[in-house]
């Protein structure tokens, strides 16, 4: 019997103690909340300077030839990128992002680390 | 063949006793669990093996010199594993929702009611006072705060408390809802909670784990190792300049701290002392004390809710327990399965993180209570 009544002194001084220092986090937090200065609004980022397409002359290329020239580019760099080197992965072999099996089988051809190829 | 020779090749199995034929199959049960059913294989699975290790026969590994005994002696006896697993869990966890959303803090406080309920339950059964409260200690659910207090409390009962800790810390998927549904009406679950998210500064996530530590540890010094070492990984994590010790903290060397605890947790399950009645008494308390710290969480959600005119759903209270993230995803399933479009991750994330202070806090005060130390 003795031992029930100091478990629920235990009890009522423990849940006490928990509510009392949980609340003080709280006030500490919500003062916190108070004291910090507004967040600034994030500056509007600079617009780079857009490209424009222009048609020219018959021995210029069409917009339609440069859209067709530019997405090539990037589907051939996105293909070296997948055959790469592993450190250059972002994702892991097997994920349908990854080259297909048979192209992560040709060891030699990972053995040389991405770059990228310019000019 | 000499009589001699022949003992000493059967030795090994003379020495099996039903004990620790039961404790083996007991090792093959917490083996199987974390292989094939997936319950906390982290720890699981190295207790099973530590487990079994300690019932073979005349095991070397717990002899004097023992792998086992000196893992038991440098990391669990002095209680340097659990207080190295926290500062891992406070470099993965994010207080971000509790600090956006400060109100919900006391929801996880409500959340260790299940601590003392069941400290009284484990007097009212005959236990002494400091093994009852480490039997309620289970009801913090989290693992490391269990082993740190009952290993300085009742270090007798530390094998069946820390498997009870984490099979229910496990369990939280299926012990939750029933609860949350026998305690709140649909209407109560369909209840909407909007959220925006307010950007916390970098120097206040840098303060809140050192203003804890300080408020914390100054009131109740017995709380300073857990506080501390939770509150240290992650100051290591929100103030981004030593990303490698964060990162160590948070996988190699809470994997290595992980295995060197389970397989020394596991070799206190010898059969002789494991395999009494006072056992299956804390198997039942622990989860009595899961599902106590549910409900309180439940009835404090309804007492807010009702303070704040319906604007809080209750069941959020339910995740003001330490087992962090997975309770909280619970509460979202179950608001979701009432109201498909209803979104209570965030605010209850915040109670979840409420409840991870929570339980190192309610530690060092039962600790200080009890006249630790």
């Amino acid at each position: 019997m003795d031992n029930l009544i100091a478990g629920l002194q235990v009890t009522a001084l423990g849940m006490g103690l928990v509510f009392g220092l949980l609340a003080a986090l709280w006030g500490l937090l919500a003062l916190a909340g108070r004291l910090e200065p507004p967040p600034t609004p994030p500056a509007a980022p600079r617009v780079p300077p857009a490209l424009r397409v222009t048609g020219g002359g018959a021995d210029e290329l069409t917009p339609e030839t440069l859209a067709a020239i530019t997405a090539a580019v990037l589907i051939h760099i996105a293909s070296r990128r997948r055959q790469a080197a592993p450190e250059m992965r972002s994702s892991w072999p097997g994920s349908l992002l990854f080259a297909s099996r048979w192209v992560a089988a040709g060891r030699t051809r990972q053995t040389r680390p991405y770059r990228r190829e310019r000019g | 063949m000499s009589a001699e020779l022949l003992t000493r090749l059967a030795h090994g199995p003379l020495g099996l006793s039903w004990q620790a034929l039961v404790m083996l199959a007991v090792a093959g049960l917490l083996i199987y669990l974390a292989v094939a059913r997936d319950y906390e294989p982290l720890l699981l699975l190295p207790i099973g093996a530590g487990c079994m290790l300690a019932n073979l026969p005349h095991s070397p590994m717990l002899a004097e010199d023992g792998m086992l005994r000196v893992l038991y002696d440098s990391g669990v006896a002095n209680e340097l594993f659990p207080l190295l697993i926290f500062i891992g869990i406070g470099a993965l966890t994010d207080f971000g929702p509790l600090l956006e959303n400060p109100r919900v803090v006391l929801l996880g406080a409500a959340g260790q009611f299940g601590i003392f309920a069941t400290l009284l339950l484990a007097l009212a059964l005959g236990f002494t006072p400091n093994e009852a409260a480490s039997i309620g200690i289970i009801g913090a659910i989290d693992g490391p705060t269990s082993i740190y207090v009952s290993g300085i409390l009742a270090p007798q009962l530390l094998g069946p408390i820390t498997v009870a800790a984490y099979s229910y810390m496990a369990l939280v998927p299926v012990i939750m809802p029933p609860i949350i549904l026998a305690l709140t009406s649909a209407r109560e679950r369909r209840i909407r909670m909007p959220y925006s998210q307010r950007p916390i500064s970098r120097r206040i996530r840098v303060l809140f784990p050192i203003a804890t530590t300080v408020i914390v540890g100054t009131l109740v010094p017995f709380a300073i190792p857990l506080v501390g070492t939770l509150m240290l990984g992650n100051l290591m994590r929100e103030s981004g300049v030593v990303e490698r010790l964060t990162k160590t903290s948070a996988s190699e060397l809470a994997n290595v701290v992980t295995l060197f605890l389970g397989l020394a947790v596991g070799s206190t399950m010898v059969g002789e002392q494991f395999l009494r009645l006072s056992t299956l008494a804390i198997l039942v308390l622990g989860i009595l004390a899961f599902g106590i710290d549910t409900a309180a969480g439940l009835l404090f959600g309804k007492l807010l809710s009702l303070l704040s005119r319906g604007t809080i759903n209750p069941i959020i209270g339910a995740a003001g327990i330490s087992a962090f993230p997975m309770a909280a995803r619970v509460v979202q399933r179950v608001a979701h399965e009432a109201d498909f479009e209803n979104f209570l991750l965030f605010h209850a994330m915040g109670a979840n993180a409420a409840g991870q202070i929570a339980s190192v806090v309610a530690g060092g005060v039962l600790l200080a209570l009890m006249g630790a130390g």
